[in-house]
């Protein structure tokens, strides 16, 4: 005994006094060793707990299945899309293991499934084992959790299901200083809330980025119970310009015409983004009557705007302008404008029909070329 | 009897599609990409009078098998389905240029499902 | 001689200690960046892009040169990546074998007048083909006078790309079906769009003039692996296995620490160095602004990184570069030594061209990151690092000779060093493994593992000598054969067995 610990000792007063860098090398040594040893048990030990998991799971998921299928995707009664009671009898879901916590979530995991692939009454009926097996509470509980991204799932838990919410549980949470969880909660409350779904474009200062406005954009147009508003409001009254720039996209959505004059007026906004964005959604909308102001302003736009002129005019196909597109064509420098010209002219075509066979004939190489790439079907852009 | 051909990449789709359509006398095949599907294809010389497919899936996609059933000379003409999650508005334009039958937008009603492949099947004898 | 030999220990010791440290940093950043990104994995719906009239649209750029074994699977697969907005520009940089053949045979091809805007210069383009099936209607190839680099291919490409965003890629990789979802969500997680008023009316238009005011995320990139000795059938993944030959699983381990420990650690500062040629999604406005690749490089993609970052900066405009841990591309590493030797020799001498090229932004100011980290951190670390070790070795040896060497402190700090790389190595495929289960049984993880130990004593050396042979080329300016890597085709169902 008095040996090894001689032994120790030893060790330890030559660390002592060996250089600094013999001392930090020793304890590092040690450090990287230790890591190195946990790095290996983790990856095993997490091995080991995920084929449990799976395991448990291959064995779980038929039987939520053979359930659902036998109650649920069986009952011709819910082939249309009436609503109906309940009808699923909740006894056959009385197993001891969906006291567990990972099996509950595992079921309502599958219920989310199932109901992104069917709706109507059969929807219903997923959203009635949902919420009388009390998964709701499950969900909640995660919603009041410290972390984040239980939260998230907790609200698209919630939302799936259609289960609505307090606002005074889900409007705090839309001024969540974190952006993912930020995102969601709008998301939820707009699917969620009864009143005024879109209330939260009065109030938001924070930009929607692309990523949000896609996540929005695709359950406002999927969701049939929101009432669409007029997208006016926004466009002409909110200083948040990511908004602005989003209704444009719904009212091009959704062809609203009523917002026409709103859009209009941003022709003059100063912001060149904002203005191609208007151009861009007065050209979808196919409105004849801005035409004459878009060409009266085009000189003075800068090259983003201009092409965005030259698309409407393509998609406006009124006919009237086509000299415009010509002088554009064979004069601009700029290749793109050309390009853009050229195609404008052939879905102007109908009203063109000479002209573009004559500029097809005389033309320079280069626009000869650009013509019949534009002519040609097989070539989208 | 109907012989329909499921091809499906998603886990849960083939059996609400299958028990959906179980009461008919339906004799359903899935197959889980579109290489299966065109070997599926190939080996039963088209012997299906009706295709429910998705769109987006590995090997080939949904319209590939689509324009190769529909571009076939010989032997009866297939009724397609397209049910997909992913339809912004020029797939679904895509799909119809290929000569698709029906589109069917995820999450489907079953009803309509079961009322869609009926009356293909019902216009395709 | 006693003062040289103090300043040499001295800086040594300095210089190791950094070096460390950074590993230990980056290793800490890329494990916060990896959970942040495993956490929103668990609510990010990446499907609902397919249906999204929002999404950016995507041109895939891949350069083709004698692919003709493999090219048709490999086209098929490109154009059946789930995303809703694409096309997939294929350039046949001046073939010898049947490649062009082959596409036109099978995705019945026509030659077609395409208005190519030539805005960074290449070789001339010869032909365009589109396909007359509406099926194939993604797919547009171009058929071009080899200008014996893929920059130069890859150039023709962006100036036929419709899109704003282009991917670019080689032929022969395989892209993870999920690609394009999610290498274009860190563009989309930037505000975009924005400009800020500065000052009052100007005094000569009477307009009050504007400037950028968005962080643009002008790239993204992703892990790459092995394909060595995965399962591959008709250009899709289905079992990933570490590569069984030594060489490709030595690179396998490489790689995971360069993207999972390296660039997502440096996406977390926004100081990513490069974004890797074989896959990369970029801006297509600011790369050609850029001026494009260049074709004379040695190290063309952190080429074109650079200059990107520096026409953002020159022109007062925010950008971003980021990396996400998840493993997309896998690629075929270099199956023997020659091909090896051949590829980090070119490495070696792509980094010493790359820190004379932009010896401007170098330690500038002006560039902030750019110039202050990220260029400085490839100077010190990535290119002096290997003579650095070089002349370590030397004076090791001199010790031994001259007998003034303290065998016991020797042995520690070699223990030291070993056991460090071997802990960031190791910390590298655990955070690997946190990402993604990517390999099926734990014996393929562990088997992996274990070479970290290996690796410092047959790998690393290799490596060092290799990028040394690089910097002594760079400096001689020999002629390099550019070896176009022999393929070996993973077509039909079987093992590429490296």
């Amino acid at each position: 005994m008095e040996t090894v610990f001689d032994f120790f000792m030893s060790i330890v007063d030559r660390f002592r006094y060996a250089p600094l860098v013999i001392q930090i090398a020793v304890t590092f040594t040690f450090i990287a060793v230790t890591l190195t040893a946990i790095a290996y048990l983790s990856i095993l030990i997490n091995r080991y707990r995920s084929y449990q998991r799976e395991k448990k799971l291959a064995k779980l998921n038929p039987l939520i299945d053979d359930l659902l299928t036998e109650h649920i995707l069986m009952n011709e009664a819910l082939y249309n899309e009436e609503t109906v009671e309940p009808v699923v009898p909740l006894e056959v879901f009385d197993k001891p293991v969906f006291s567990k916590k990972w099996a509950r979530q595992a079921l309502i995991n599958r219920l989310t499934m199932y109901r992104d692939n069917v709706q109507g009454a059969m929807g219903e009926q997923l959203r009635y084992v949902y919420l009388q097996l009390g998964l709701d509470k499950d969900s909640l509980k995660k919603l009041k959790s410290s972390r984040w991204d239980h939260k998230i799932q907790a609200l698209a838990e919630l939302t799936n299901m259609d289960v609505p919410l307090a606002d005074v549980i889900i409007l705090p949470l839309t001024n969540s200083r974190n952006r993912e969880l930020r995102a969601t909660a709008r998301h939820a409350y707009i699917k969620l809330s009864k009143n005024e779904p879109f209330k939260f474009f009065d109030v938001a200062t924070e930009p929607l980025l692309r990523w949000d406005q896609i996540e929005l954009f695709r359950i406002i147009t999927t969701s049939d119970r929101i009432a669409i508003p007029n997208f006016a409001q926004w466009i002409t009254y909110s200083s948040n310009k990511s908004i602005v720039s989003f209704c444009l996209k719904l009212v091009e959505h959704y062809q609203q015409l009523s917002a026409v004059p709103a859009v209009t007026k941003l022709l003059d906004t100063r912001d060149h983004y904002l203005r191609a964005n208007a151009i861009n959604c007065l050209g979808k909308l196919k409105i004849e009557s801005v035409e004459d102001k878009l060409i009266s302003m085009y000189d003075s736009q800068p090259h983003n705007c201009q092409v965005e002129i030259l698309k409407a005019i393509g998609r406006i196909s009124s006919g009237k302008h086509v000299d415009f597109l010509r002088q554009e064509f064979l004069h601009s420098t700029d290749f793109e404008i050309r390009k853009h010209a050229a195609k404008s002219l052939i879905n102007n075509q109908w009203a063109a029909e000479a002209l573009v066979q004559e500029l097809v004939e005389t033309a320079t190489r280069e626009n000869k070329l650009i013509l019949k790439h534009c002519m040609n079907p097989l070539i989208k852009f | 009897m109907y012989r329909i051909l499921v091809i499906e990449d998603d886990e849960v789709m083939p059996k609400i599609i299958e028990r959906i359509l179980h009461k008919e006398a339906y004799h359903l095949d899935h197959v889980v990409n579109g290489k299966e599907a065109l070997q599926k294809l190939e080996e039963t010389n088209y012997g299906y009078d009706l295709i429910i497919t998705d769109i987006m899936m590995p090997y080939a996609n949904g319209f590939e098998v689509l324009s190769r059933v529909k571009n076939r000379k010989e032997g009866k003409p297939i009724a397609v389905i397209i049910v997909s999650n992913a339809g912004n508005e020029d797939m679904i334009l895509e799909g119809f240029k290929l000569g698709a039958d029906d589109f069917l937008k995820k999450p489907v009603i079953p009803g309509e499902l079961l009322i869609r492949v009926k009356r293909l099947l019902m216009r395709y004898q | 001689m006693e003062w040289l030999k103090n300043f040499y220990e001295s800086f040594i010791f300095v210089y190791g200690c950094t070096m460390l440290l950074m590993y230990a940093i980056l290793a800490f950043l890329s494990l916060r960046g990896i959970l942040r990104y495993n956490r929103s994995q668990s609510y990010v719906d990446y499907t609902q892009l397919l249906d999204s009239p929002l999404a950016p649209g995507i041109s895939i750029i891949a350069p083709a040169f004698n692919e003709g074994v493999t090219i048709i699977s490999n086209v098929r697969s490109l154009l059946t990546l789930m995303y809703p907005k694409f096309e997939v520009i294929i350039i046949n940089d001046g073939s010898t074998d049947d490649t062009l053949e082959k596409l036109i045979n099978e995705f019945e091809l026509v030659e077609v007048d395409f208005a190519y805007n030539e805005r960074i210069k290449s070789q001339p383009v010869k032909r365009v083909f589109k396909s007359i099936n509406t099926v194939y209607d993604k797919l547009l190839v171009i058929d071009k006078v080899n200008g014996k680099s893929k920059a130069d291919a890859s150039n023709a490409g962006i100036n036929a790309a419709t899109y704003d965003l282009f991917l670019c890629t080689d032929v022969d990789s395989i892209l993870e079906k999920d690609t394009l979802l999610r290498m274009v969500k860190p563009f989309m997680d930037e505000e975009h769009e924005k400009i800020k008023a500065v000052g009052e009316p100007c005094p000569e238009c009477g307009y009050v003039h504007f400037e950028e005011d968005s962080t643009k995320v002008i790239a993204s990139g992703a892990t790459l692996r092995m394909v060595n000795s995965c399962e591959v059938d008709e250009g899709v993944i289905t079992r990933v296995r570490p590569p069984r030959n030594w060489l490709p699983r030595f690179q396998e381990m490489e790689y995971i620490r360069a993207y999972v420990l390296g660039k997502m650690g440096w996406s977390v500062i926004n100081c990513v160095p490069n974004v890797s040629g074989g896959l990369g999604l970029f801006d297509k406005e600011v790369a050609i602004k850029a001026g494009g690749y260049d074709g004379q490089s040695f190290a063309e993609d952190m080429d074109i990184v650079t200059r990107m970052c520096t026409y953002m900066i020159d022109n007062k405009l925010k950008y971003a570069v980021r990396y996400i841990p998840t493993s997309q591309c896998w690629t075929e590493g270099p199956p023997n030594l020659k091909v090896f030797s051949r590829q980090r020799t070119r490495w070696g001498r792509g980094l010493a061209e790359i820190i004379t090229t932009h010896r401007k932004v170098l330690f500038n100011p002006r560039y902030k990151r750019l110039g202050l980290i990220v260029l400085p951190y490839n100077l010190l670390f990535e290119f002096l690092a290997p003579i650095i070790e070089f002349t370590g070795i030397i004076t090791y040896i001199y010790l031994i000779a001259t007998g003034q060497i303290n065998w016991q402190y020797a042995t520690i700090l070699l223990g030291f060093v070993y056991l460090y790389a071997v802990m960031i190595t190791t910390l590298a495929i655990w955070w690997d493994h946190i990402t993604f289960h990517y390999y099926k049984t734990w014996k393929e993880v562990i088997g992996l593992a274990l070479m970290a130990f290996i690796e410092p004593l047959i790998y690393h050396p290799l490596i060092v000598f290799f990028a040394l042979r690089g910097y002594y080329f760079f400096l001689t300016g020999k002629k390099h054969s550019w070896g176009n890597m022999q393929r070996q085709g993973f077509g039909k169902k079987k093992t590429a067995n490296a």
